[in-house]
Order: structure tokens, then C-alpha cells, then sequence
């Protein structure tokens, strides 16, 4: 089977429009072909991941680097996830001269290209959406899995997990690959997960246990459809990004919550009940044992929008001062609103670290054998990865730990 | 001489000694500065026969960067390849074929002389 190129397309490919279109599309067209894609599907905007020099050092850098040197430039808009540090704050991350200005030089080459620098993780919360216009049935490509994963079940957006160099190509090339979520058909679900209500209902960290959970059984491409009662935008954005972490999961539909109609009579090929006490005992063995040991409590990820935060905000508040080292990540959005930089100051004030652009995931800060405490069930996948023994609990008790002498 | 037809993924002639891994995933198995594989062994100038393709999203540019330092392999065969590597080997130029059954693949040995032209391939014991 090839791929169907519309005649614009064929244009780019036979070079017509530089060598930059013509490669970036190659990529597209060769990665269709692999998967057996029909043809191509355009599209609106692009979120590029794989930015940060942690992760994709010189050969990154320099790939980047040779598309923005050609004179390419973005045929979409198109958003970049965050990288290695703050950029006001790099003294925080210990990074050197020599990792700052390879940064610098990543970013530069992005914002020469027509990069909108965001540099958050959460495209979804920091008016990217508005800005763009995108809306329900747009063809997208976005890298960060949570992010694909909020853009296909909350958004209607139809994107699949475009990770390493296909957001940038796709960008590039204003094209991506007529193949997965791109196809109606494989956004319709076929196994039903019945969640059962947890005692106290559910908080952050048990979703991304249940998001665990499923990503461990579901097998099939298309979307798992769960029925669970997430009352929390926080709650919804942990599973979520749990689900990308954890699987290879692009979209789950949840009722109530996912804008697309389900065909009608749908009905589901199978039903999984899932039992509460498997993810409370779940989170139990991800609970800290003494949470006075905990050496960096660890919130943000994903970037942390303004509801959170000022949920934050009132618990640092009612406890005062944290007397352990407590680092939050969010959006720099957040300090272009007078009253959101207001609380981001008292929390500072009361001890916190805040830092935008960037998160501990790819950051270049060392965390070997450190016992850290967050309410992210992806942090804790990732960072667990990087050497540090990672614990799971809600936020509140991120808070309660945090006031305990070590 | 033993002959296997695939699907020529990125077209190309490359002549070389085979090198076989059995899963691959660039990031962490691959030295990108030598060519090196965790194992000691050197894809550099190598047809690389790998049976399962592991995909870290930043192996693209770990092929990319083999290439650009002169120790990649001088093509790759796979049974199925997925999206990061075939990005890599577009990106970098080198020659990729896929769509051999993962028993064919077996017969293949270290140091085997093979022969990339399109999508077939020529194996010398």
C-alpha cells in the first residue's frame, strides 16, 4: 500500500518548495508507509516535545539546528514543550554555561522557525486553544503523551502520540500521516472500564493509579471508554498523563467528559470491572513509609494551571512555612496574570520553589537516591527511571510531609 | 547465498557485515559518539539486522547523530520498523528495509557478508 499525496504534496516532495518541506514531509510519508497510512491529513497546529537538551542533546540540537540554518519555517503554528530550566532561575538546575547556551541555541533555532516558546507541557491550559482557534474535529500534531492524550479525550482534537522529530516535521511540513486517532473509526471505544467509587472518593494520586491500571490490561488501539467520577480538573489531568506515561494510550473516552458522540446502540464488546481496593491497596505500596524521611516533595507535572495552584496555595497557607525542600513547576502563563504572580510570590515566601518552563522529567538535576514525594504518578514513573526512589501521595499530604523535620 | 525481499522503507545500496541485536532501542543501547552497542559491539559501517525495534522517542536523533559522526550502520533491516527509527534513517539517509519475516532474519549471523539493494537482501555466509 502507498500513500495518496494530494498535489500539493507531490509539490513539496519533488522539492518545489525547498529542501526543509520536502525532507520533514519524507519523514511524514515514510512513517505513514511503515504503519500502512492511506494517505496524509493536514494540519492546524503542532506541539513539539523532545526540546530539551537533557533529552535530546548534540544530535538534537544539531537536527534542529540544520532545518532553521535552511531557512524552513512553520507552515502551522506550532507550541514547544519545556526544557531543561527556568529560564530566569537556571541556578536552580546547576546547569553549566556550556547546557545553558546549547538551550539557548535549541530555542533560538524553534523561535526562528515560528515556534511559539510556551514552553509548557499543557498547551490545553495556557490558551493555546483560544489563540489557534483549534477546535472539536481539527487534525493536530502534538508530542507530550499527556497532552495527546488530554487534546483527543477532552479537546476533540485528533492527534496521535507524535514523539522525537514527527511534531517538528509535521510542523515543518503542515502535514502528518491519515492513520489512528486521524480515522474516526478507531476513536470509537470497545471495552467499557466500570470504576468503582473509592471510600473517599478519588483524589489525584488513586487516578493515576486506576490510569495504571488500565494502561496494564488495555490492549487494543482504539480508545478504553472508563466510567469513573474524576470531580477534579487536577484529577482528570493526572490520569491523563498517568495513561500516557504508563501505556502507549492516546485517548480514552470518558461519558460526560469526551465532546464526541458515541454511535448510536453502541455497545460495548466487553466490560471490566475495576475494584477500588486493588487501587487503594495500589497507592498504599506507593505511599511513603515515613514521611519525615523525604528528602524534595515534587508537584507540577503536568504543569500545574491556576485552579491547582491555588489549591496549593490555601494548604501551604494553613500550615505555614515547609520546612523541606518543595519544588512546584508551572506554566510562565501564570505570571502574565497579576493576581496568579500574587500567590506565586506568597508561596515563594512561604518557602516554595517555583519554576516555570521546565520540570523535573527534563531537567538535568541530579536525583539519584533521593526519596521524593509527589502527587504525579508520571513523575513518579519517570523519575523512578532516573534513579530516585519516588513515593505517591495527594497533594494534601505532599503539604503535611512538608512541615515535618526531617 | 541466501536472498530475502522486503520493503525498501529508504532506498539504497550499502554492502557490509551483518551485526545483529535483537531488540534494539537506540536511546540506551547505542553510544552515539562511537557507534558502540551496550554489548561491546560496533555498528559502525555495519548492515544492522535487529528482529524487534524498541521505540524511545529520541532514537531519531541518535541515528542522526551516528551519521553525522561517522559510526553508523551502513544500513538497516528489520522485520517491522516503527515510526522513531524509521524518522532516524530518513532523517540520516540510510538505508532501511523492513517486511522480513523474523525467522528469515534468524538465519542471519554476526559478520555474515549482506548485501542492501532496494528492498532485497543478499546474504553471504
Amino acid at each position: 500500500m502507498s500513500v495518496h499525496l494530494d498535489r500539493y504534496a507531490e509539490r513539496i516532495l519533488n522539492g518545489e518548495e525547498g529542501w526543509a518541506k520536502a525532507k520533514a514531509l519524507e519523514v511524514i510519508v515514510k512513517v505513514g508507509e511503515a504503519l500502512g497510512a492511506d494517505g496524509l491529513v493536514k494540519i492546524k497546529h503542532a506541539h513539539i516535545s523532545g526540546v530539551s537538551y537533557s533529552n535530546i542533546g548534540d544530535a538534537g540540537l544539531d537536527l534542529i539546528k540544520k532545518f532553521s540554518e535552511s531557512g524552513a519555517r512553520f507552515s502551522v503554528p506550532a507550541t514547544v514543550n519545556p526544557i531543561g530550566f527556568d529560564l530566569e532561575q537556571p541556578e536552580i538546575f546547576n546547569v553549566d554555561e556550556k547546557y545553558f547556551n546549547k538551550q539557548k541555541e535549541i530555542l533560538e533555532a524553534l523561535r526562528k522557525m515560528g515556534g511559539d516558546l510556551i514552553l509548557s507541557c499543557t498547551p490545553y491550559d495556557v490558551g493555546v486553544i483560544q489563540k489557534y482557534d483549534l477546535k472539536i474535529g481539527d487534525h493536530v500534531a502534538w508530542g507530550e503523551s499527556n497532552a495527546v492524550v488530554y487534546a483527543n479525550s477532552v479537546l476533540g482534537l485528533r492527534t496521535n502520540r507524535e514523539g522525537g522529530p514527527l511534531a517538528l516535521m509535521a510542523a515543518i511540513s503542515g502535514y502528518t500521516y491519515n492513520y489512528g486517532m486521524h480515522i474516526e473509526e478507531n476513536r470509537v471505544p470497545e471495552i467499557e472500564y466500570i470504576v468503582e467509587e473509592p471510600r473517599r472518593g478519588f483524589n489525584e494520586a488513586l487516578a493515576g493509579v486506576l490510569a495504571e491500571a488500565i494502561a496494564g490490561v488495555h490492549e487494543l488501539e482504539t480508545p478504553p471508554l472508563v466510567r469513573v467520577n474524576l470531580t477534579k480538573r487536577l484529577y482528570i489531568k493526572e490520569f491523563f498523563a498517568a495513561l500516557g506515561a504508563a501505556g502507549n494510550i492516546a485517548m480514552t473516552y470518558i461519558p460526560g467528559l469526551t465532546p464526541e458522540p458515541l454511535p448510536d446502540n453502541w455497545k460495548p464488546r466487553e466490560r471490566v470491572a475495576v475494584e477500588a481496593f486493588i487501587l487503594e491497596s495500589r497507592l498504599d505500596s506507593l505511599r511513603p513509609k515515613d514521611p519525615k524521611d523525604i528528602d524534595l516533595i515534587y508537584t507540577g507535572c503536568p504543569h500545574m494551571g491556576a485552579e491547582e495552584l491555588l489549591e496549593l496555595y490555601v494548604l501551604v497557607k494553613s500550615v505555614g512555612k515547609v520546612r523541606k525542600k518543595f519544588i512546584v513547576s508551572i506554566p510562565k502563563s501564570i505570571l502574565f496574570d497579576r493576581r496568579l504572580l500574587s500567590i506565586v510570590d506568597e508561596l515563594r515566601s512561604l518557602g516554595v520553589t517555583v519554576v516555570k518552563d521546565t520540570c523535573l522529567v527534563v531537567s538535568p538535576l541530579k536525583l539519584e537516591n533521593l526519596k521524593i514525594l509527589t502527587n504525579s504518578y508520571k513523575a513518579l514513573y519517570y523519575l523512578s527511571r532516573k534513579g530516585a526512589k519516588v513515593y505517591l501521595a495527594p497533594l494534601e499530604e505532599l503539604v503535611l510531609a512538608a512541615v515535618l523535620e526531617g | 547465498m541466501v536472498a530475502f525481499k522486503g520493503r525498501a522503507l529508504v532506498k539504497g545500496f550499502a554492502e557490509g557485515e551483518a551485526v545483529v541485536v535483537n531488540e534494539i532501542s537506540f536511546y540506551g543501547d547505542v553510544d552515539p559518539e562511537t557507534g558502540m552497542l551496550f554489548d561491546g559491539r560496533s555498528l559502525r559501517d555495519k548492515i544492522l539486522v535487529s528482529y524487534k525495534p524498541r521505540g524511545s522517542t529520541v532514537g531519531s536523533y541518535i541515528i542522526y547523530a551516528l551519521k553525522m559522526n561517522n559510526v553508523s550502520p551502513k544500513a538497516i533491516i528489520m522485520s517491522s520498523s516503527e515510526p522513531i527509527i524509521v524518522a532516524g534513517c530518513v532523517l540520516s539517509g540510510i538505508p532501511l528495509v523492513d517486511g522480513i519475516n523474523i525467522k528469515d532474519l534468524k538465519t542471519i549471523k554476526d559478520g555474515d557478508l549482506i548485501i542492501v539493494k532496494e528492498g532485497l537482501v543478499l546474504v553471504n555466509e
